[in-house]
């Protein structure tokens, strides 16, 4: 017998089902007489539905892709994959994708136009904008990096640095003091762990497949998880031990933790002595940060703080704090303290290049084609968003840049013209009625394969790219937040022909460039780059094709680097720097002290909360929102609901269902509430999805509401982060 | 003959939903038919809180109420325990939905109550269902309970497993792990 009161259980989320008519679908009887005669062709290729890009194998049955698999020797997915990948499939038949090029005609209003026209009148137009205002007028914004070779011949020739990643949005914190700490990023060795602590991270609602896997042995084979989180995120459910610590103050409780590991010696000495730089600075400035010192602070018991830090150094070096990503690292004014302290406390305990403790990626090194120099290459100006520029944000990355002040730039009038390529931040960005004015600037071409809302009310052009099940691109090699001792290549290919009057980028790039008079720029077709890029690799492109994924040799050995008897990370030292110099501004020293939150509820209002937010587990942030069958998750389980905290909810005579208004000092929204246990009581949370504004996005449109209809736009001025969850919002019942 | 059964480990499930749509694809439902759910219960008050899940799907019982009552056989008990419909022989009265104490059935946009099919074509493959085979954290095994080298067997061994509404008397195929 159940031990469960099982007829409630059952009874708790009993879902009424009306039935619909379903036009692209059919049940599984027809479909079974439709096609089970009809043979599979399986072919692999990888997912679009996150930057995990797991590989999967999609199954084609009359030139119709009938579903997708896990890649089984993929190292993100290893034959596993989340909701969001099966509904990024299903997405290649939305009735919302744009269908060939369009073009402007008014608001809310385009006109189909040919290919031929629009590299024409766009090319003619970047032309003239770089002959009037420089070629520094010119941004590429996209999510990711994936097209950054092809724009930077581009940006070459018409001395541009403005590439610019969404990362300003996501994660800029933990990068930028890796990069200045210790030059390299090491992943958490989960499968081999024996204590892992999961703050501010969740693998199973940001998921990484292969990750939670990892995890899921891990914790058979006796491995300890503790997650430190304002909300009971997917992971705690999980976890040996759930930590809701006060939101924006895990600072205090990393210093904390490195106070007890120092205080009571509990530290690596040799490691230490050894591997790190900076030490005895640190040590002197960590000396007042107690566990009593945190406790008021965190809302975490001084005893919790100090038991958490002698589990940690006694699991060492099979133990890590997961060095962290989106939760973390974009959204606080210390989150780039908190992400140094993450390196910090790891370091401490000495799990650098340990099984179990934090591994580096296994590496490939791919060939590349030999292309021609671009002649009378134009000076490059300061990047205008000023990432990495003295006296503007020196201290954010520049190869990063800062996405989220485009609208800035662009009423500046540093920026021009607007490529928006694969990211919507009308949507993803702080403050949408300010991201909107990026249509204000000469020229802004939006390259995405849906009507998304910077499509919708920003593009003066909208190219669409080929789905990512039928386009093929450069490999990829595999890496990232899990780790790996072999190397592996990925390879995306057509699953199918395209649908529509769609291309890949390159081409895009092509016609552009040629319209502007750079003919040749690109005189390579993408075989050609696969041909190139796994010459070195002893591979044939055909074997690459058929396999989808390819695994090499281990590259990876445990051991810090040493080379000639020295350590040997591609740092000033060739150690981990506890000091970071390039934070060392404004007369500090670059170590990581406590910064308080930037905003604080009002603990005696009874209607002011912290706005955060995260990723649900079957979406995407707002990439997948318009996914018809994604969406019918979040029906079903009630997904676009804020969350509250019950005794607060009490206190405002909130039930679950109601409807509040939230307001901040730049928005008044309505949403329904979902009433927990499961959440700090000074947070409101909201999953990252919902809030889809363009009427042309059909079922996006008009459901839920979004966090970054709260917030400002700001600039966190250590990392350039968008600081997205220092809001303070109040919340009313209807009607109040 | 193989008997097939399923164990599923409810601890692991961080409900991530992957087993609803992929099921959904593999067996190419409509938007508003799902073959399987995931109920979820908050337990305790904050800070002291858990949460539970409960993946549920049709239990292809043995005894079935489902079976019992249809009075044209479309619903009918194959010899390898699956409980399958014949969408040709229903005559759309919704006899099985009102008896099914796990809420397993849904109409589909034909009107024929369905319901988790087993995916039998993977199961006689040695190969898992949809549902099992995306799941990340290894939530479902199926297996053949007649096969006593079955993984499903060397796992049912190791853990004390329980039934949903034992009392009922379905005699359900699938087993629950207790934590
Ligand atoms: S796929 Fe697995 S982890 Fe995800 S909801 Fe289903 S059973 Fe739970
Ligand atoms: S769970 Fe319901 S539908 Fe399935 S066999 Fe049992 S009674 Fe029939
Ligand atoms: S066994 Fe098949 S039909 Fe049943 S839930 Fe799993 S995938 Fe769906």
């Amino acid at each position: 017998m159940t031990n469960l009161s099982r007829r409630t259980f059952l009874k708790a989320s009993a879902t009424v089902v009306a039935a619909g008519s379903v036009p692209a679908y059919f049940g599984f009887s027809e479909f079974k007489k439709a096609a089970t005669e009809e043979s599979v062709k399986k072919v692999p290729t990888f997912c679009h539905g996150c930057t995990s890009y797991c590989g999967i194998i999609a199954h084609v049955k009359n030139e119709r892709v009938w579903k997708v698999e896990g890649h089984p020797i993929h190292l993100k997915s290893s034959g596993r994959i989340c909701a969001r990948s099966h509904g990024m499939a299903a997405y290649l038949y939305s009735k919302d994708r744009v269908t060939g090029p369009m073009k402007r005609v008014g608001e809310g209003k385009f006109e189909p136009i040919s290919w031929n026209q629009a590299f024409k009148e766009i090319g003619e137009k970047l032309d003239s904008i770089v002959k009037q205002y420089t070629g520094n007028s010119v941004l590429w914004l996209e999510h990711g990096t994936h097209r950054k070779s092809y724009v930077d011949r581009l940006f070459d020739t018409i001395g541009s640095p403005n590439f610019t990643t969404q990362y300003s949005t996501c994660f800029n914190a933990k990068t930028n003091a890796w990069l200045q700490m210790t030059g390299t990023s090491l992943n958490g060795d989960h499968k081999n762990a024996k204590y892992m602590i999961f703050e501010g991270r969740n693998f199973a609602g940001g998921i990484i497949p292969n990750g939670m896997n990892h995890i899921t042995h891990a914790k058979e084979n006796g491995a300890k998880l503790i997650v430190i989180d304002p909300r009971f995120s997917e992971i705690a459910k999980i976890a040996d031990e759930w930590i809701p610590i006060k939101p924006g103050t895990d600072l205090a409780f990393r210093l904390a933790m490195a106070n007890v590991l120092i205080s009571e010696n509990l530290y690596n000495k040799t490691f230490v002595q050894q591997f790190v730089d900076g030490f005895s600075e640190f040590k002197r400035m960590n000396m007042g940060y107690s566990p009593e010192w945190a406790e008021p602070i965190t809302g975490v018991n001084a005893d919790k703080i100090r038991e958490i830090a002698r589990d940690f150094a006694k699991y060492a070096p099979q133990a890590f704090i997961e060095p962290g990503w989106h939760g973390l690292h974009s959204h606080y004014v210390n989150s780039t303290q908190t992400s140094q302290m993450g390196i910090i406390l790891n370091a401490l305990v000495g799990n650098f290049y340990e099984k179990g403790g934090l591994m580096p990626s296994a590496s490939l090194q791919m060939g590349h084609l030999d292309l021609p120099a671009i002649e009378n290459m134009p000076e490059k100006g300061a990047r205008i968003d000023g990432a990495g520029v003295t006296g503007k944000y020196r201290t954010v990355e520049p190869s990063r840049g800062i996405a989220h002040i485009t609208p800035l730039l662009v009423q500046q009038g540093l920026a021009k013209a607007v490529f928006i390529c694969n990211y919507n931040p009308l949507r993803t960005a702080p403050d949408p009625e300010e991201q909107k004015k990026i249509k204000d600037a000469e020229l802004v071409v939006s390259i995405n394969i849906d009507w998304n809302e910077t499509s919708y009310y920003a593009a003066d052009y909208i190219l669409p790219e080929h789905y990512y099940l039928e386009r093929l691109e450069h490999p990829q090699a595999v890496s990232g937040h899990i780790s790996h001792d072999n190397p592996q290549l990925a390879l995306r290919q057509p699953v199918i022909k395209p649908m529509y009057d769609t291309k890949n980028t390159l081409d895009m790039l092509k016609g552009i460039a040629d319209a502007m008079g750079h003919k040749d720029l690109y005189p390579f077709t993408i075989e050609q780059e696969v041909e190139a890029a796994i010459a070195p690799l002893g591979i044939t492109f055909e074997q690459l094709k058929k396999a989808g994924t390819l695994e090499f040799p281990a590259t990876v050995k445990p051991g810090f680097p040493i080379k000639k008897g020295k350590p040997a990370l591609p740092t000033l030292t060739g150690k981990i720097q506890f000091s970071a110099d390039l934070f060392k501004i404004d007369g500090k020293l670059g170590i990581p002290v406590w910064v308080p939150p930037l905003v604080e509820p009002d603990p005696k209002n009874d209607h002011e909360f912290r706005l955060i937010h995260g990723k649900q587990p079957w979406h995407s942030h707002a990439m997948t929102t318009n996914i018809e069958q994604l969406m019918k998750l979040s029906e079903k389980y009630q997904g676009t609901f804020m969350w509250l905290n019950a005794s607060r909810a009490r206190k405002l005579g909130i039930k679950t269902g109601d409807t509040v208004t939230v307001r901040s000092n730049i928005a008044k929204k309505k949403v329904q509430v979902k009433v927990t246990e499961l959440l700090h009581p000074e947070a409101a949370w909201l999953p990252s999805t919902y809030g889809g504004f363009s009427p042309k996005n059909r079922t996006a449109n008009g459901i839920g509401v979004n966090f970054n209809d709260f917030i400002p736009i700001m600039v966190d001025p250590l990392s350039g982060s968008t600081m997205a969850q220092e809001v303070v919002v109040t919340v009313a019942k209807e009607g109040n | 003959m193989a008997k097939y059964g399923l164990l599923v480990f409810p601890e692991r499930c961080t409900g991530c939903t992957a087993c609803n749509i992929a099921c959904a694809s593999h067996n190419q439902l409509g938007l508003d038919v799902s073959y399987n759910r995931l109920e979820f219960l908050e337990k305790g008050t904050y800070p002291y809180v858990k949460m539970e899940i409960l993946p549920v799907q049709c239990q292809h019982c043995d005894n079935a109420p489902c079976v019992s009552v249809c009075p044209t056989q479309a619903t009918y008990k194959r010899e390898d325990g699956i409980v399958e419909i014949d969408a040709d022989k229903c005559i759309g009265c919704k006899y099985c939905m009102a008896a099914c104490p796990y809420e397993a059935r849904q109409l589909n946009e034909k009107r024929v109550p369905e319901k988790c099919r087993w995916c039998p074509e993977m199961l006689e493959k040695g190969e898992q269902p949809a549902c099992s085979a995306t799941c990340m954290n290894e939530v479902r095994l199926f297996g053949d309970l007649e096969d006593p080298n079955s993984q499903l067997n060397k796992e049912l061994a190791k853990h004390e497993v329980y039934q949903l509404l034992e009392a009922k008397g379905t005699k359900p195929s699938i087993f629950y792990v207790k934590k």
